[in-house]
């Protein structure tokens, strides 16, 4: 019997930026995402309360995967902050904590959100068109001849996620590793389009960070009772390979709704595995070396190829099977029926490995691009984090060698690009436009509120209490003790700046960040004997940094410009 | 989703994990405490007596406790020993950091300093690792085992001595203490009058030439040019006499252990290695020493006199089979395999003894109805049949698999998982015996020895997969398990079978568990020490050391720059690497506290009799008397036989000079203290505990307090 019930009316709350409880919860949102960020940032543990796994992370991945959030505005918020992390992997948290800020910081100049989006658009124009610039002073451009920036980029990764629970010498071997495995990726020929390769994440959960290492071509796992089965392998030039997607377990496919009736005496598993055997004799007839499959192969089957000196490899996981079919050349075969020829590929070598207590079948193929970067960590936790951030470092490579420059990291780029904007607005106050639509005061409160916004991002690195400055020349960022005396040699007290690039000793001013200063002029284009000195920068990527600006800024304004939200109570 | 800040001011996660790191300190060391763990609801308990058994039957639902189960399973996982250490070093150092914050200093320099001093401590303690040596190739000749050559390292210590300007004089200082007391404590753990000390140097001073050491028979063995030349490098007597030769040579471990002057003892080498290894539990190192002797047999047999190929204990080849309601003194180790089965095959193994089998090994189980792993039946297909064909097709399945093994003459088959009831009984009948429930190491073992490949179904079974030649015997009648039955023990052997299995038994059920556990333990460690061929001197001596070394580097200020930048820091950029000289010598004193909290529970444990105050004061002692020493690890090195029955008394004899010398495995040892920090940090570092997917509803008022929610 059908029951009928009123609908509930739609519920309509407008201003919703006004009410009390959206800006709380953002503002635990922000505190979340703050309090995770830089390489002292504090983790977060995430757990269902109930006995699940426990995550300890300080990655906005993994946080903002797991936050469930209720309201909309926050919604808008992290939908936005993942699809960047889903497309760049890095810059995740700056992307939330300068959105965050820029809502927190419009609202309270009290201006119309129409005139502050449209100047929030015109800044991150100047911002983007600054940054892409050739004398923008936070670039370093990347030359392929010299790993030294791209370790440095990779270094930095990984030291901005503590909860990996790295050691210096771990950080340095897993920097590394990962270049190698990055480099491995990169096709020997190439021509006018570059098809970079995968590398494959292996995990040796347990075993040591030391013991990480990276191999070219691909490892399957297996348990050592199957790898002892396998016959030596015999000697040839290269191996003739089957690759199967179809699951070879000889069950039914599934006979859909409904029950099917059988004659008694017809023994449907028996008329698949002779189905499979005839298979099998195809491929002994085909001289193939090497059968691998997604998923099960029957065992019938399984010993009908050995005993043919066919090497039977089975549930391979689906993870492994977009790398195998390239690195092959084979074509998945999905069916039980005749196998065409042009779906087979060949591989060079096979051979076994072990590591830890994982016994491995390592696939070599005739032309590397893939390659398996064997992970360890002490426990699963730091595993995971550690896997996420590799993810992040091989990406942020791939991402650079699209666009290979670099931004300063540490603070640097935010402050001094602060600096610039500050600037920039400042000494072209003047010339605003008639039509723009906006005052000189609305620019001027506007600037002031995205370049806090900005520097606030770079203050969001400092979670003991200490202070940040910045010099007067280069607009860079210092970090010292809170409550320093008031009269003090900065030179001495400070060492370096956030990215690394320049020290205490060049003569240089100071002031505190959040104290009020007069604009002044950054120094653009970057020193090069400086850079060329340098070896132990700090560095982010820059397409993932100038994405996550774009995204922070736009999300703002679209959570700026909400006036009403309807929630459908059904 | 709610969220909860947990470090404001006092750090719930550290004081969570000292808390429940306290449950598990009378586990620490040699003479561990068993423990009941009772649940109210169901009136349940159970008898724990190790750590891992321990956080098993705890109900650790707290993110915490998670973490802290998580890191002792990889531990117990990867190295089967060193629990009991990292559990308590987590409560420890969870102290050490809470006690940090309290003193206000910055959470990142805590993290940096802690985990800069333990790889600073780690680094130091390598210094008192000795070497055990591949001593398994005078195995055919001697028909002895003798297994480590550490007692060699009687004169280490002397080697220990930096060559500095105070090498000569610290040298002096330590003969002067040995003359005094008449007596200078050997490291092997046996008074050695002073005289016949110098009278053996003496004679080794004579052989100039590098020829065989004369000091006792058994070195007499070694005809390794090396060991001799050594002999003169390494003792301090030979480098004042031989100067050229002396600074020349490193003091590694491959000249180290030359520098033998050892006692003739009544035990071999190995058996010194396992006393020391067995921390207490003789009984369990025995059964491990015993399968190892045994595993080295179809070895050296199939190696034909020829160098057997490493030094290693082969664990993944040992099973065990534990036999409760037997006396204690049953327990023993058997070639082969030996399990239990139902009284009422008794008969058919009889008639089955004294006469070699043929063998199919089943991967799977040995039911109508299994399938192998990834088949899915599907649901929605009947065959159209009666009732009476369903029943007879029960038994057309049996009657085919006893079919294929008629036909193939199989006497014997090992199944890895069930063989269903009705199979047994026809093949008892059909004068088959089949076993079930039989490990995938043992499978693999009888696959290798007997020529059998592992099948899934009976019906794969083709004369290429029968093994042949297991013999069938019956070892002794267990008495009844719970459910009444009687069971018999049967061994199942074949020739060069490698594969030990250790029978336990023991009166009380209970105990069962513990006892397989203490056997684990024990075969683990003796196989990491041979697999990495070295041991640490134990008995807390390693963290005596631990300790001396961070007092004397929270001494040592901060040298300029460069530990600025090899301090670890994340960044060195930030303030925190200047004020890190400031807070350094703060956090490198908590750290060593939680040394000396180890230290002290593992006399406590150990003595039963001595308090706290007291253990603390004798470690005291012996600390500052490593810090005068100028060289703390040749203070402890020397002192290491007499700290050893200070600060762990293991033996029941309690005669020092029966005293075994007590050693502890590298890795899984460095690798607890390492897991124990990582945790510790990561709690600290956490600031905020995020509970997913419960709304503001399905979380009790009582648990909401202190809670956010977004």
């Amino acid at each position: 019997m059908a029951r009928l019930e009123a609908k509930k009316p739609s519920l309509c709350k407008s201003e919703p930026l006004t009410s009390e409880r959206v800006r709380a919860t953002l503002s635990v949102l922000k505190g979340i995402v703050t309090s995770c960020y830089g390489p002292s940032g504090r983790l977060k543990q995430l757990h269902n309360g109930l006995g699940g796994s426990v995550c300890t992370t300080s990655q906005s991945s993994a946080l903002l995967a797991n936050l469930s959030v209720t309201h909309p505005i926050l919604k808008i918020l992290t939908t936005s902050v993942q699809n960047h992390v889903s497309c760049f992997s890095d810059c995740g948290l700056v992307t939330a904590i300068l959105c965050c800020n820029l809502i927190e910081n419009v609202q309270k100049t009290g201006l119309t959100p129409s005139s502050a989006i449209k100047l929030n658009k015109h800044l991150l124009n100047l911002c983007t068109t600054y940054l892409r610039s050739k004398d923008c002073g936070c670039l370093i451009p990347v030359n392929f001849d010299n790993t030294q920036i791209l370790l440095c980029l990779v270094r930095s990764v990984l030291t901005s996620k503590p909860a990996c629970m790295l050691t210096r010498k771990e950080t340095d071997h897993i920097s590394t590793l990962i270049l190698r495995a990055f480099l491995l990726t990169i096709p020997e020929n190439t021509e006018d389009h570059i098809i970079l390769g995968k590398s494959i994440i292996v995990p040796l959960k347990g075993q040591r960070v030391i013991d990480s290492t990276v191999l070219p071509g691909i490892l399957i796992q297996m348990s050592e009772v199957q790898l002892m089965k396998i016959l030596p392998i015999k000697k040839s030039d290269s191996l003739k390979v089957a690759l199967f997607h179809a699951s070879l377990s000889g069950d039914l496919s599934d006979a859909g709704e409904g029950t099917l009736v059988v004659d008694y005496g017809v023994c449907l598993e028996n008329a698949v595995l002779d189905q499979l055997l005839n298979l099998g004799r195809q491929l002994v007839s085909d001289h193939v070396d090497l059968v691998m499959c997604q998923k099960v192969i029957h065992p019938s089957l399984k010993q009908f190829l050995n005993m043919h000196r066919v090497i039977a490899i089975d549930r391979v996981g689906v993870a492994l099977m977009e790398p195998l079919s390239k690195v092959t050349g084979t074509q998945p075969i999905g069916s039980l029926g005749s196998i065409s020829p042009s779906s087979y590929g060949s591989v060079k070598d096979l051979r076994t490995a072990k590591f830890g207590f994982k016994s491995f079948f390592h696939l070599i193929p005739n032309e590397v691009t893939v390659c398996s970067l064997l992970l360890g960590n002490r426990n699963d936790t730091a595993w995971d984090e550690l896997k996420l951030t590799c993810q992040t470092a091989l990406h942020v490579l791939q991402l650079t060698i699209k666009e290979p420059c670099v931004l300063l990291g540490g603070g640097c780029t935010e402050t001094h690009l602060a600096a610039y904007i500050r600037h920039k607005t400042f000494i072209e106050r003047g010339s605003i436009p008639k039509d723009g639509g906006y005052t000189q005061t609305e620019l001027q409160l506007i600037t002031e509120a995205f370049c806090t916004a900005l520097e606030s991002v770079a203050g969001s690195l400092e979670h003991d209490g200490g202070e940040i400055l910045t010099d007067m020349k280069y607009g860079h960022f210092w970090s010292v003790q809170a409550d320093s005396p008031s009269v003090v040699n900065w030179p001495d007290l400070l060492s370096r700046c956030g990215c690394g690039l320049h020290n205490s000793q060049e003569e240089l001013n100071w002031s505190f960040l959040r104290s009020t200063r007069h604009p002044f002029a950054p120094q653009t284009c970057l020193p090069h004997e400086t850079l060329g000195s340098a070896n132990n920068l700090t560095l982010d990527c820059f397409t993932a940094k100038l994405s996550g600006l774009q995204v922070a800024v736009e999300t703002a304004n679209l959570i700026l410009d909400l006036s009403y939200v309807i929630e459908d109570k059904n | 989703m709610a969220c909860r800040i947990i470090n404001e001011r006092r750090h719930v996660g550290l004081q969570q994990l000292s808390s429940l790191a306290e449950t598990g300190r009378t586990f620490l060391g040699p003479v561990k405490a068993s423990k009941f763990v009772v649940d109210e609801e169901r009136h349940d308990s159970v008898l724990v007596s190790s750590t891992v058994r321990l956080l098993e039957s705890l109900d650790l639902s707290s993110a915490v406790g998670q973490l802290l189960h998580e890191a002792v399973r990889a531990q117990s996982n990867t190295h089967g020993t060193g629990a009991s250490t990292l559990l308590f070093l987590v409560g420890a150092w969870s102290s050490a950091a809470e006690e940090c914050l309290h003193l206000g200093v910055p959470t990142s320099l805590i993290v940096s300093v802690m985990s800069e001093g333990l790889d600073s401590c780690i680094e130091a303690v390598r210094s008192l690792q000795l070497p055990v040596h591949n001593v398994f190739d005078r195995v055919d000749n001697t028909e002895t085992f003798s297994g480590l050559e550490s007692s060699s390292g009687r004169l280490c210590p002397f080697l220990q001595i930096p060559s500095d300007a105070g090498l000569i004089q610290k040298a002096h200082e330590l003969r002067e203490v040995a003359s005094q007391s008449g007596t200078a404590d050997s490291l092997s753990g046996r008074p050695v009058k002073t005289a016949e000390l110098f009278r053996t140097q003496a004679k080794a001073e004579a052989v100039k030439n590098p020829s065989p050491t004369p000091q006792t028979p058994r070195s007499g063995l070694r005809t390794d040019a090396r060991c001799g030349q050594s002999v003169l490098a390494h003792s301090r007597h030979f480098t004042k006499m031989d100067r050229n030769e002396g600074p020349s040579q490193p003091s590694g471990f491959p000249e180290r252990h030359g520098a033998a002057a050892r006692p003739a003892c009544g035990c071999d080498d190995l058996a010194a290695l396992e006393a020391g290894l067995s921390h207490g539990d003789r009984g369990s190192m025995g059964l491990v020493g015993e399968a190892l002797r045994l595993q080295r047999q179809p070895a050296s047999l199939s190696h034909q006199g020829g160098r057997s190929p490493a030094l290693a204990f082969d664990i993944s080849r040992v099973c065990t089979c534990c036999l409760p309601g037997l006396p204690e003194a049953f327990s023993c180790v058997h070639p082969g395999y030996v399990t239990a089965v139902p009284v009422s095959r008794v008969a058919l193994l009889q008639e089955l003894q004294n006469q070699p089998l043929r063998v199919v090994l089943v991967e799977g189980d040995l039911t109508k109805s299994y399938r192998h792993l990834g088949f899915n039946k599907s649901a929605n297909i009947t065959t159209e049949s009666t009732e009476v064909q369903q029943d007879s097709s029960g038994d057309l399945w049996t009657r085919r698999v006893v079919q294929v093994l008629i036909e193939f003459d199989v006497r014997l088959v090992l199944a890895r998982g069930a063989v269903s009831e009705h199979l047994v009984e026809q093949c008892t009948h059909a004068k088959r015996l089949v076993i079930g429930q039989v490990s995938g190491a043992v499978i693999q073992a009888f696959a290798e020895a007997s020529g059998a490949v592992q099948v899934t179904y009976v019906t794969q079974v083709t004369e290429d997969c029968v093994g042949s030649g297991v013999c069938v015997a019956c070892w002794r009648s267990v008495p009844s398990g719970g459910d009444g039955a009687g069971r018999v023990a049967v061994m199942l052997e074949t020739e060069g079978i490698h594969l030990v299995t250790v029978v336990l038994t023991g009166p009380v059920a209970a105990q069962m568990q513990s006892k397989e556990d203490r056997f684990w333990t024990c075969a683990y460690r003796l196989h990491c020490a041979l697999k990495e061929r070295k041991v640490l001197l134990g008995g807390g001596t390693a963290e005596l050391l631990c300790l001396s070394h961070l007092h004397s580097l929270a001494g040592r200020p901060l040298n300029g720059g460069s530990l600025v930048c090899s301090g670890g820091l994340p960044h060195a950029s930030s303030w925190l690497a200047s004020a890190r000289a400031l807070y350094r010598p703060t956090v490198l004193k908590c750290l060593a506290g939680g040394w000396l909290r180890y230290l002290s529970a593992l006399m406590c444990n150990a003595a039963g009799s001595a308090s706290e105050f007291e253990a603390r004061a004798f470690i005291q002692r012996h600390l500052q008397k490593a810090a005068d020493s100028g060289s703390p690890s040749s203070y402890i090195f020397s002192e290491y036989d007499k700290l050893n029955s200070g600060i762990v008394n293991l033996d029941i004899s309690n005669k020092p000079d029966q005293m075994p010398r007590v050693y502890d495995v590298v890795t899984p040892k460095i690798e607890a203290w390492r897991r124990a920090l990582d945790l510790v940090l990561l709690v600290l570092q956490t600031d905020s505990e995020i509970i997913t997917g419960r709304g503001h509803t399905q979380i009790k008022p009582q648990e909401a307090e202190g809670l956010l929610f977004l």
